[in-house]
């Protein structure tokens, strides 16, 4: 693992910490920051990452708090607090 | 490649435990905290004292700080504890990171770990112009990218 995928790892734990401390906009400048990394580096984020980030207003999501969870049809829908829906399917 | 003391400059400084050892403003050296917020020239320096925490900007150049490298810190960052464990700067009693990494010699170079290292915590002083570059690009500069 290089130095850039350890950062998004860090970055990740860094976000995920800020947030439930409640304290958005730093976890959201984390979640930036490790978004930027991936992109110079040409790296993929962690499935875990992008499932719990927001791709419009790069929250770092906590369903219950700032992200509503639905199933449908086969489908998971997280909504965002700023109103962004991500969908992706699951196995039963 | 894991954090150590040759990586540092280069790897994520956010989360990690600092001290200022020098500085052009007086008022600045022996500020301790955890870095919470990086840009091109500052380092955000989160400092508790007795509950109240405060968040100080510093200049990156102009300064010299020393950064903390625990070794959970250092070693794998799968235990989701992590960022929590370096919330309350808890040195972890187990070793010392390994400095035979061959990163780049010019980090080595400046990135010496100093003498004092204790309990599983490796203290390295990095001058703060060492680190002046845009927090997502600190990572290229100095080999090991496919776009070198
Ligand atoms: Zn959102």
């Amino acid at each position: 693992m290089d130095i850039a995928a350890e950062r998004i790892e860090r970055l990740h734990e860094l976000a995920r910490a800020a947030a439930a401390n409640r304290n958005d906009d730093r976890a959201r400048y984390y979640v930036r920051l490790a978004r930027r990394v991936a992109e110079r580096n040409r790296l993929t984020l962690p499935r875990e990452f992008r499932r719990f980030t927001c791709d419009r207003c790069d929250a770092y999501l906590r369903p219950g708090v700032n992200a509503r969870v639905r199933l449908q049809n086969g489908h998971v829908v997280i909504t965002c607090d700023c109103g962004d829906h991500a969908r992706y399917p699951y196995e039963d | 490649m894991a954090l150590t003391p040759e990586t540092l400059p280069r790897h994520e400084l956010n989360g990690l435990p600092v001290r200022v050892v020098e500085s052009d403003d007086a008022s600045r050296v022996g500020l301790e905290g955890r870095v919470v917020i990086e840009t091109t020239n500052t380092l955000s320096i989160e400092v508790r004292d007795n509950g109240e925490s405060q968040v100080l900007m510093v200049p990156k150049s102009g300064s010299t700080f020393e950064f903390a490298i625990t070794d959970e810190a250092a070693g794998d960052e799968k235990s989701s504890g992590t960022a929590s464990k370096l919330a309350d700067t808890q040195p972890d009693p187990s070793e010392e990171s390994d400095e035979s990494d061959g990163a780049g010699g010019d980090a080595a170079g400046c990135a010496r770990a100093s003498g004092h290292a204790g309990e599983g915590v490796a203290y390295v002083t990095v001058d703060g112009s060492r680190l002046l570059s845009r927090p997502a690009r600190r990572t290229e500069t100095n080999g090991d990218s496919p776009w070198q």
